[in-house]
Protein backbone atom coordinates (compact mmCIF):
# COMPACT_ATOMS: atom_id res chain seq x y z
CA UNK A 1 0.00 0.00 0.00
CA UNK A 2 1.26 3.42 -0.83
CA UNK A 3 2.04 5.68 2.09
CA UNK A 4 -0.43 8.38 1.14
CA UNK A 5 -3.53 6.21 1.04
CA UNK A 6 -4.31 6.23 4.75
CA UNK A 7 -3.83 9.95 5.53
CA UNK A 8 -5.71 10.88 2.38
CA UNK A 9 -8.55 8.54 3.32
CA UNK A 10 -8.72 10.06 6.77
CA UNK A 11 -8.82 13.59 5.35
CA UNK A 12 -11.44 12.51 2.83
CA UNK A 13 -13.66 11.09 5.57
CA UNK A 14 -13.40 14.22 7.68
CA UNK A 15 -13.84 16.69 4.85
CA UNK A 16 -16.81 14.93 3.29
CA UNK A 17 -18.35 14.62 6.73
CA UNK A 18 -17.89 18.36 7.29
CA UNK A 19 -19.20 19.13 3.84
CA UNK A 20 -22.37 17.08 4.15
CA UNK A 21 -22.96 18.21 7.71
CA UNK A 22 -22.62 21.83 6.69
CA UNK A 23 -24.87 21.33 3.67
CA UNK A 24 -27.50 19.77 5.91
CA UNK A 25 -27.30 22.59 8.44
CA UNK A 26 -27.41 25.26 5.76
CA UNK A 27 -30.40 23.62 4.08
CA UNK A 28 -32.26 23.88 7.37
CA UNK A 29 -31.65 27.59 7.77
CA UNK A 30 -31.65 29.25 4.44
CA UNK A 31 -31.39 33.02 4.85
CA UNK A 32 -29.62 32.47 8.12
CA UNK A 33 -29.28 35.54 10.25
CA UNK A 34 -27.27 35.30 13.47
CA UNK A 35 -29.26 38.12 15.01
CA UNK A 36 -32.60 36.43 14.48
CA UNK A 37 -31.09 33.25 15.84
CA UNK A 38 -29.95 35.15 18.88
CA UNK A 39 -33.40 36.55 19.48
CA UNK A 40 -34.87 33.09 18.98
CA UNK A 41 -32.55 31.82 21.67
CA UNK A 42 -33.63 34.68 23.89
CA UNK A 43 -37.28 33.85 23.28
CA UNK A 44 -36.73 30.27 24.36
CA UNK A 45 -34.86 31.48 27.44
CA UNK A 46 -37.71 33.84 28.31
CA UNK A 47 -40.29 31.13 27.76
CA UNK A 48 -38.40 28.71 29.98
CA UNK A 49 -38.03 31.33 32.68
CA UNK A 50 -41.72 32.15 32.51
CA UNK A 51 -42.55 28.52 32.90
CA UNK A 52 -40.25 28.34 35.88
CA UNK A 53 -41.90 31.41 37.39
CA UNK A 54 -45.29 29.82 36.93
CA UNK A 55 -44.32 26.61 38.66
CA UNK A 56 -42.73 28.53 41.48
CA UNK A 57 -45.79 30.74 41.84
CA UNK A 58 -47.92 27.64 42.11
CA UNK A 59 -45.52 26.33 44.71
CA UNK A 60 -45.79 29.56 46.67
CA UNK A 61 -49.55 29.38 46.51
CA UNK A 62 -49.58 25.81 47.76
CA UNK A 63 -47.22 26.68 50.62
CA UNK A 64 -49.31 29.69 51.49
CA UNK A 65 -52.42 27.55 51.69
CA UNK A 66 -50.55 25.12 53.89
CA UNK A 67 -49.46 27.97 56.12
CA UNK A 68 -53.02 29.24 56.37
CA UNK A 69 -54.19 25.81 57.39
CA UNK A 70 -51.53 25.52 60.07
CA UNK A 71 -52.34 28.98 61.36
CA UNK A 72 -56.04 28.24 61.58
CA UNK A 73 -55.35 25.16 63.68
CA UNK A 74 -53.95 27.11 66.62
CA UNK A 75 -56.78 29.45 67.48
CA UNK A 76 -56.58 30.00 71.20
CA UNK A 77 -56.69 33.36 72.97
CA UNK A 78 -54.09 35.81 71.82
CA UNK A 79 -53.23 33.82 68.71
CA UNK A 80 -56.75 34.51 67.49
CA UNK A 81 -56.12 38.24 67.54
CA UNK A 82 -52.79 37.84 65.83
CA UNK A 83 -54.43 35.80 63.14
CA UNK A 84 -56.99 38.49 62.53
CA UNK A 85 -54.13 40.93 62.18
CA UNK A 86 -52.37 38.69 59.71
CA UNK A 87 -55.50 38.39 57.62
CA UNK A 88 -55.94 42.14 57.62
CA UNK A 89 -52.30 42.67 56.63
CA UNK A 90 -52.67 40.15 53.85
CA UNK A 91 -55.72 41.92 52.49
CA UNK A 92 -53.80 45.19 52.60
CA UNK A 93 -50.86 43.65 50.82
CA UNK A 94 -53.05 42.06 48.16
CA UNK A 95 -52.15 38.52 49.10
CA UNK A 96 -55.75 37.35 49.28
CA UNK A 97 -58.49 37.15 46.71
CA UNK A 98 -61.12 39.77 47.41
CA UNK A 99 -64.62 40.39 46.13
CA UNK A 100 -67.01 43.29 46.12
CA UNK A 101 -68.75 45.70 43.84
CA UNK A 102 -66.86 47.76 41.33
CA UNK A 103 -66.29 48.30 37.65
CA UNK A 104 -64.83 46.33 34.75
CA UNK A 105 -63.16 48.15 31.88
CA UNK A 106 -62.42 46.18 28.72
CA UNK A 107 -59.92 47.76 26.33
CA UNK A 108 -58.73 46.54 22.99
CA UNK A 109 -56.59 47.76 20.12
CA UNK A 110 -58.39 49.77 17.48
CA UNK A 111 -58.02 47.08 14.80
CA UNK A 112 -60.90 48.38 12.70
CA UNK A 113 -59.35 51.81 12.56
CA UNK A 114 -56.04 50.37 11.42
CA UNK A 115 -57.75 48.28 8.73
CA UNK A 116 -59.58 51.38 7.50
CA UNK A 117 -56.32 53.33 7.20
CA UNK A 118 -53.74 50.62 6.52
CA UNK A 119 -50.84 52.93 5.75
CA UNK A 120 -51.11 54.91 8.93
CA UNK A 121 -48.76 54.47 11.87
CA UNK A 122 -50.01 51.39 13.77
CA UNK A 123 -48.81 52.94 17.01
CA UNK A 124 -51.81 55.25 16.87
CA UNK A 125 -54.18 52.30 17.01
CA UNK A 126 -52.82 50.09 19.76
CA UNK A 127 -53.27 50.33 23.51
CA UNK A 128 -50.04 51.48 25.10
CA UNK A 129 -48.88 50.87 28.62
CA UNK A 130 -49.31 54.53 29.53
CA UNK A 131 -53.01 54.34 28.68
CA UNK A 132 -53.37 51.58 31.22
CA UNK A 133 -51.15 53.35 33.70
CA UNK A 134 -53.31 56.49 33.49
CA UNK A 135 -56.49 54.47 33.86
CA UNK A 136 -55.12 52.72 36.92
CA UNK A 137 -54.08 56.05 38.42
CA UNK A 138 -57.55 57.44 37.87
CA UNK A 139 -59.08 54.36 39.45
CA UNK A 140 -56.80 54.77 42.44
CA UNK A 141 -57.64 58.42 42.90
CA UNK A 142 -61.31 57.42 42.91
CA UNK A 143 -60.59 55.10 45.81
CA UNK A 144 -60.21 51.72 44.13
CA UNK A 145 -59.38 49.19 46.81
CA UNK A 146 -58.23 46.33 44.64
CA UNK A 147 -57.30 46.34 40.97
CA UNK A 148 -56.36 43.58 38.62
CA UNK A 149 -55.51 43.62 34.92
CA UNK A 150 -56.05 40.38 33.04
CA UNK A 151 -56.10 38.64 36.43
CA UNK A 152 -52.77 40.14 37.50
CA UNK A 153 -53.39 41.69 40.89
CA UNK A 154 -51.82 45.12 41.28
CA UNK A 155 -49.94 45.48 44.55
CA UNK A 156 -47.49 48.06 45.77
CA UNK A 157 -44.60 46.60 43.78
CA UNK A 158 -46.53 45.91 40.57
CA UNK A 159 -45.10 47.47 37.45
CA UNK A 160 -46.92 48.44 34.28
CA UNK A 161 -44.32 48.61 31.62
CA UNK A 162 -44.05 48.44 27.86
CA UNK A 163 -41.99 45.46 26.65
CA UNK A 164 -42.18 45.45 22.86
CA UNK A 165 -45.64 44.52 21.68
CA UNK A 166 -46.94 43.40 25.05
CA UNK A 167 -47.20 44.93 28.50
CA UNK A 168 -45.44 43.65 31.55
CA UNK A 169 -47.41 43.48 34.78
CA UNK A 170 -46.08 41.58 37.80
CA UNK A 171 -43.29 40.33 35.51
CA UNK A 172 -45.96 38.65 33.39
CA UNK A 173 -46.59 39.58 29.81
CA UNK A 174 -50.11 40.82 29.13
CA UNK A 175 -51.62 41.11 25.67
CA UNK A 176 -54.84 42.79 24.52
CA UNK A 177 -57.73 42.69 25.16
CA UNK A 178 -57.07 44.20 28.56
CA UNK A 179 -59.68 43.64 31.23
CA UNK A 180 -59.21 46.01 34.14
CA UNK A 181 -61.24 45.08 37.19
CA UNK A 182 -61.44 47.38 40.17
CA UNK A 183 -63.27 47.08 43.46
CA UNK A 184 -64.49 50.33 44.96
CA UNK A 185 -67.28 52.80 44.56
CA UNK A 186 -68.58 52.14 41.02
CA UNK A 187 -70.01 55.63 40.71
CA UNK A 188 -66.85 57.43 41.75
CA UNK A 189 -64.55 55.28 39.65
CA UNK A 190 -66.75 55.57 36.57
CA UNK A 191 -66.78 59.33 36.90
CA UNK A 192 -63.05 59.51 37.43
CA UNK A 193 -62.08 57.48 34.38
CA UNK A 194 -64.82 58.89 32.17
CA UNK A 195 -63.56 62.40 32.75
CA UNK A 196 -59.98 61.41 32.05
CA UNK A 197 -58.20 58.74 30.13
CA UNK A 198 -61.27 56.78 29.09
CA UNK A 199 -62.66 59.84 27.39
CA UNK A 200 -59.43 60.35 25.47
CA UNK A 201 -59.39 56.72 24.37
CA UNK A 202 -63.01 56.89 23.33
CA UNK A 203 -62.38 59.94 21.19
CA UNK A 204 -59.63 57.95 19.45
CA UNK A 205 -62.22 55.26 18.62
CA UNK A 206 -60.71 52.48 20.71
CA UNK A 207 -63.25 49.75 21.47
CA UNK A 208 -63.99 50.28 25.14
CA UNK A 209 -66.53 48.72 27.43
CA UNK A 210 -67.20 49.99 30.93
CA UNK A 211 -69.49 47.99 33.17
CA UNK A 212 -70.56 48.54 36.76
CA UNK A 213 -70.91 45.27 38.60
CA UNK A 214 -72.32 44.18 41.90
CA UNK A 215 -69.86 41.36 42.39
CA UNK A 216 -66.28 41.28 41.18
CA UNK A 217 -63.73 38.74 42.31
CA UNK A 218 -60.13 39.89 42.19
CA UNK A 219 -57.49 37.16 42.55
CA UNK A 220 -54.60 37.26 45.00
CA UNK A 221 -51.09 38.35 44.04
CA UNK A 222 -49.32 35.18 43.05
CA UNK A 223 -45.69 36.15 43.49
CA UNK A 224 -43.63 36.49 46.62
CA UNK A 225 -43.06 39.68 48.55
CA UNK A 226 -39.48 39.90 49.58
CA UNK A 227 -37.71 42.78 51.21
CA UNK A 228 -34.01 42.58 50.76
CA UNK A 229 -33.04 46.18 51.42
CA UNK A 230 -35.96 47.67 53.35
CA UNK A 231 -35.63 47.09 57.08
CA UNK A 232 -38.11 47.77 59.84
CA UNK A 233 -37.40 51.27 61.22
CA UNK B 1 -7.34 1.53 -8.06
CA UNK B 2 -5.16 3.65 -5.80
CA UNK B 3 -7.99 6.03 -5.05
CA UNK B 4 -10.54 3.41 -4.02
CA UNK B 5 -9.92 3.81 -0.32
CA UNK B 6 -10.05 7.66 -0.33
CA UNK B 7 -13.28 7.57 -2.37
CA UNK B 8 -14.73 5.03 0.06
CA UNK B 9 -13.69 7.46 2.79
CA UNK B 10 -15.58 10.25 1.05
CA UNK B 11 -18.71 8.12 0.91
CA UNK B 12 -18.30 7.02 4.51
CA UNK B 13 -17.89 10.63 5.70
CA UNK B 14 -20.92 11.73 3.70
CA UNK B 15 -22.91 8.88 5.18
CA UNK B 16 -21.93 9.77 8.76
CA UNK B 17 -22.66 13.44 8.08
CA UNK B 18 -26.11 12.72 6.68
CA UNK B 19 -27.17 10.26 9.37
CA UNK B 20 -25.94 12.30 12.31
CA UNK B 21 -28.95 13.95 13.95
CA UNK B 22 -26.85 16.24 16.12
CA UNK B 23 -27.74 19.85 15.36
CA UNK B 24 -25.00 22.44 15.39
CA UNK B 25 -26.07 25.70 17.07
CA UNK B 26 -26.66 28.14 14.24
CA UNK B 27 -24.18 30.62 15.70
CA UNK B 28 -21.32 28.26 14.91
CA UNK B 29 -22.25 27.62 11.28
CA UNK B 30 -19.83 30.31 10.21
CA UNK B 31 -16.92 28.58 11.90
CA UNK B 32 -18.01 25.23 10.56
CA UNK B 33 -17.97 26.59 7.03
CA UNK B 34 -14.36 27.67 7.51
CA UNK B 35 -13.52 24.19 8.73
CA UNK B 36 -15.15 22.82 5.58
CA UNK B 37 -13.02 25.11 3.43
CA UNK B 38 -9.86 24.16 5.32
CA UNK B 39 -10.56 20.46 4.91
CA UNK B 40 -11.27 20.84 1.19
CA UNK B 41 -8.04 22.79 0.88
CA UNK B 42 -6.20 19.95 2.60
CA UNK B 43 -7.72 17.34 0.29
CA UNK B 44 -6.62 19.19 -2.82
CA UNK B 45 -3.27 20.01 -1.25
CA UNK B 46 -2.79 16.29 -0.57
CA UNK B 47 -3.66 15.34 -4.14
CA UNK B 48 -1.29 18.01 -5.43
CA UNK B 49 1.49 16.67 -3.20
CA UNK B 50 0.89 13.15 -4.52
CA UNK B 51 1.24 14.42 -8.06
CA UNK B 52 4.39 16.32 -7.22
CA UNK B 53 5.67 13.22 -5.44
CA UNK B 54 6.49 15.06 -2.21
CA UNK B 55 3.57 13.76 -0.19
CA UNK B 56 3.99 13.52 3.56
CA UNK B 57 1.17 12.13 5.69
CA UNK B 58 2.20 13.93 8.88
CA UNK B 59 2.36 17.30 7.10
CA UNK B 60 -1.06 16.76 5.61
CA UNK B 61 -2.74 15.76 8.86
CA UNK B 62 -1.17 18.43 11.04
CA UNK B 63 -1.79 21.01 8.34
CA UNK B 64 -5.40 19.99 8.15
CA UNK B 65 -6.12 20.24 11.87
CA UNK B 66 -4.11 23.38 12.56
CA UNK B 67 -5.56 25.12 9.51
CA UNK B 68 -9.14 24.30 10.43
CA UNK B 69 -8.71 25.16 14.11
CA UNK B 70 -6.71 28.33 13.66
CA UNK B 71 -9.04 29.57 10.94
CA UNK B 72 -12.09 29.00 13.12
CA UNK B 73 -10.32 30.61 16.06
CA UNK B 74 -9.31 33.62 13.99
CA UNK B 75 -12.86 34.00 12.75
CA UNK B 76 -14.11 33.86 16.32
CA UNK B 77 -11.52 36.41 17.43
CA UNK B 78 -12.54 38.60 14.51
CA UNK B 79 -16.14 38.40 15.60
CA UNK B 80 -15.15 39.50 19.10
CA UNK B 81 -13.01 42.34 17.77
CA UNK B 82 -15.53 43.47 15.18
CA UNK B 83 -13.10 42.74 12.33
CA UNK B 84 -14.29 40.28 9.73
CA UNK B 85 -11.25 38.00 9.85
CA UNK B 86 -13.66 35.36 8.60
CA UNK B 87 -13.30 36.74 5.10
CA UNK B 88 -9.52 36.65 5.35
CA UNK B 89 -9.67 32.92 6.06
CA UNK B 90 -12.20 32.34 3.28
CA UNK B 91 -10.02 34.33 0.91
CA UNK B 92 -6.80 32.53 1.84
CA UNK B 93 -8.33 29.08 1.59
CA UNK B 94 -10.21 29.95 -1.56
CA UNK B 95 -7.07 31.21 -3.34
CA UNK B 96 -5.08 28.18 -2.23
CA UNK B 97 -7.85 25.86 -3.31
CA UNK B 98 -7.90 27.28 -6.81
CA UNK B 99 -4.11 27.26 -7.06
CA UNK B 100 -3.97 23.61 -6.02
CA UNK B 101 -6.74 22.79 -8.46
CA UNK B 102 -4.82 24.54 -11.24
CA UNK B 103 -1.63 22.63 -10.43
CA UNK B 104 -3.52 19.33 -10.33
CA UNK B 105 -5.10 20.15 -13.68
CA UNK B 106 -1.70 20.95 -15.16
CA UNK B 107 -0.28 17.67 -13.92
CA UNK B 108 -3.18 15.70 -15.29
CA UNK B 109 -2.97 17.56 -18.58
CA UNK B 110 0.77 16.93 -18.97
CA UNK B 111 0.48 13.25 -18.13
CA UNK B 112 -2.42 12.99 -20.56
CA UNK B 113 -0.42 14.78 -23.27
CA UNK B 114 2.58 12.51 -22.71
CA UNK B 115 0.43 9.44 -23.20
CA UNK B 116 -0.99 10.97 -26.34
CA UNK B 117 2.44 11.86 -27.74
CA UNK B 118 3.71 8.37 -27.10
CA UNK B 119 0.71 6.76 -28.70
CA UNK B 120 1.10 9.13 -31.66
CA UNK B 121 4.71 8.11 -32.04
CA UNK B 122 3.66 4.48 -31.94
CA UNK B 123 1.18 5.16 -34.64
CA UNK B 124 3.74 6.79 -36.89
CA UNK B 125 6.14 3.95 -36.45
CA UNK B 126 3.64 1.39 -37.60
Amino acid sequence: MRKYILPLTLICIISSFFLVFQLKTQAKNTNFNPLSQKSLNLITIIKNLEQEIETQENQIEAMRNQLNELQSQNNSGKLQDLRQEIIKAKIDAGLTAVSGKGIVITLDDNNEGLIAVPNDDPNKYIIHYDHILSLVNELKIAGAEAICINNQRLINTSEIRCVGNVILINMTRIAPPFIIQAIGSPKLMTESVSLGQLNILKSSNYPILLEEKEEIIIPAYKGELQFEYAKLQ
Amino acid sequence: MRLVLPIMGLILGAYIGSTLTFQLPAVYIKYMSIAVLASLDSVFGGIKAIMEKNFDGATLLTGFFTNALVAALLAYLGDRLGVDLYYAAVFAFGVRLFQNLAIIRHHILTSFKNIKIFSGDDHERQ
